[in-house]
């Protein structure tokens, strides 16, 4: 009667705690004032080291589903916990609080185009900076220390002192993961991050990401056009179709049915990087550009070759 | 042209069937328009019947007898400050001044006059509405209506002519503000803002950089109207040299009304030529 709940001999163990999700996202919804319902029902959890992919036809939802985790963009109904925080329900301080543990890098890098790219990437620290610092323009010298060791680790110091406008695409997006990289972040956003870049500029700048998300230990949450690059980087993939998750899993269990389900009947894959270019001539310097571009990166960042 | 269509069995389309000349939409407005100007030819009465042709040239002529006595001193009771050159060098910088008080209060006041800085929030939005009308209100009010109104408080002098033109100014250089603000790329905004930013810091990081240059450049046009539009304050009893003109052509002195004239146009043509200038260069 006393050993009722016990089973014999063995003693069960208590079950490991395990690690909470990085962000748990519960019934979340969006509606824009036009009306338009962006995001319908969205539940996941995002694990810590996960390099998540989103994909979607525009307007599925992916860029706002995205601002909703920092809230760039207030969530209609449910909730957004970030390591816990529900970030839904944060005031204006703690949600900057929240906001400089997630970096954010966007489509059109979204630099301050008549500053320098040293101060587009300083502004990384701006949640760290009082007021006075930012108005005096007087960073802590380990500011401007990290400031140039995350423009080597992308490989832009020698263009510190430009106008970030002056910049190319791939450039400017690698301020833009410098910038990110400067708030120390646990989850990094990338809304459509690659989408302005032509092929081979493309795996650069996910390369970095890649980098991040592996060495870093940083948790990335990237939308992506190409599922070519969502097959090739991501470690999960979630697909969006009007508002709602259409699919929700490895990279490789998206088959043909369930591309044709995601984009559309009519859709067709397309591949980017070597190869795609039609003609023989444009193909071989595509490939080129990437080598050259590949060779350049993998020797800073050490990765091993492909 | 319309073979095209008949010769197919299609219908002719309309703009081919009408003929522009003969229609009858079109001549209505002209007619109704030569009926407004014949009216008002009635209403308004203009009578040029003392204006013939030789006295016409005789007081174009007068005006360009310079009389270069009001360069200097004419009597013992006048002072340098009493000459022509003088005044003139005063009602440029009551332009300036005038200039300078409005951007004072237009900066400030243009943020909260600036759509994407105010919206978010029902107060803001509030406070954006009432700055944007009270900008439309204040612009409404012409120059020398505003300074007729200020010869109560003030009298008659440059403290009512520049504080006339100042008020004048916030309403427009406001306008003019907000729209450069309202103009900027929100991506770096969003961007400062995902960083954990506050609100300063995003307009002193994101906002500031895009806006410089084009206040610097609609400052220096508003400043170029103002020094044009200082001259005509003194009309209305707003100082400068306006009053020296007017009391000039009173006086029927048309060699110094003359004078005073082409000094102005010099100083109109030079202000309108170096703004045109540094505006360019900051594009």
């Amino acid at each position: 009667m006393k050993a009722a709940g016990n089973t014999g001999g063995l003693r069960s163990f208590p079950r490991l705690p395990r690690m909470p999700p990085l962000v748990s996202i519960k019934d979340l919804v969006k509606t824009y004032p036009s009306g338009t319902r962006a995001l319908d029902g969205i539940t996941l959890d995002v694990q810590r080291g996960e390099f998540v992919v989103l994909i979607g036809l525009s307007g599925s939802g992916k860029s706002t589903l995205l601002r909703c985790i920092n809230r760039l963009v207030d969530p209609t109904s449910g909730t957004v916990a970030f390591d816990g925080i529900d970030v839904t329900a944060a005031d204006r301080v703690a949600m900057r609080h929240v906001r400089r543990r997630i970096g954010m890098i966007f489509q059109q890098f979204n630099l301050v185009r008549r500053s320098s790219v040293f101060s587009n990437v300083l502004a990384g620290r701006l949640g760290y900076m009082s007021t006075w610092r930012t108005i005096a323009s007087r960073p802590t010298s380990s500011d401007v220390a990290a400031a140039f060791e995350n423009l080597g680790r992308v490989g832009i110091a020698d263009r510190a002192f430009s106008r970030a406008d002056a910049l190319s695409g791939g450039q400017q997006q690698r301020v833009g993961i410098a910038r990110a990289l400067m708030q120390k972040p646990e989850l990094m956003l990338a809304d459509e991050p690659v989408a302005s870049l032509d092929p081979a500029t493309s795996h650069s700048v996910m390369k970095y990401l890649e980098e991040i998300n592996k060495k870093d230990g940083i948790t990335v949450v990237c939308s992506l056009h190409f599922l070519s690059l969502a097959r090739r980087y991501g470690t999960r993939v979630i697909a969006l179709k009007a508002g709602q998750v259409a699919f929700d899993g490895r990279p490789a269990a998206i088959d043909e049915r369930r591309f044709k389900d995601i984009y559309g009947e009519d859709a067709e894959e397309v591949e980017i990087g070597p190869g795609a270019a039609p003609g023989p001539s444009a193909a071989e310097a595509a490939a080129r550009a990437l080598a050259d571009d590949a060779e350049t990166a993998s020797a800073r960042l050490g990765l091993p070759d492909r | 042209m319309a073979e095209y269509f008949t010769s197919r069995g299609l219908p002719v389309p309309p703009e081919l069937q009408r003929n522009p000349l003969t229609e009858w939409r079109r001549l209505l407005v002209v007619a109704a328009v030569l009926l407004v100007l014949y009216i008002g030819l009635q209403i308004t009465n203009i009578d040029t019947g003392r204006a013939n042709v030789q006295y016409v040239i005789n007081r174009i002529a007068l005006l360009f007898q310079w009389d270069f006595s009001i360069m200097s001193p004419r009597d013992e009771f006048e002072t340098f400050r009493d000459t022509a050159w003088w005044k003139m060098i005063e009602t440029i910088f009551l332009g300036i001044m005038a200039t300078a008080f409005a951007v004072v209060v237009s900066i400030p006041l243009s943020f909260l006059g600036a759509r994407n800085i105010m919206t978010g929030n029902p107060i803001t939005a509030a406070i954006y509405a009432v700055v944007r009308v009270m900008f439309t209100i204040i612009r409404s009010i012409d120059v020398l209506i505003v300074v007729i109104v200020l010869l109560a408080i003030f009298g008659p002098g440059n403290a009512a002519g520049v504080f006339g033109l100042a008020f004048h100014n916030i309403g427009v250089m406001g306008k003019l503000y907000s729209e450069a603000i309202e103009g900027i790329d929100a991506g770096p905004l969003e961007a400062i803002t995902a960083t954990g930013a506050n609100r300063l810091q995003v307009i002193w990081t994101a906002v500031l950089p895009q806006i410089t240059n084009p206040f610097i450049s609609f400052t220096i046009y508003r400043l170029d109207t103002n020094v044009r539009l200082a001259p005509i304050l003194g009309l209305v009893g707003g100082g400068g040299i306006g009053l020296d003109l007017f009391q000039a052509i009173n006086l029927s002195q048309y060699g110094a009304a003359g004078l005073i004239i082409f000094m102005i146009v010099v100083v109109v043509a030079t202000m309108d030529f170096v703004s045109a200038q540094i505006r360019k260069r900051l594009v």
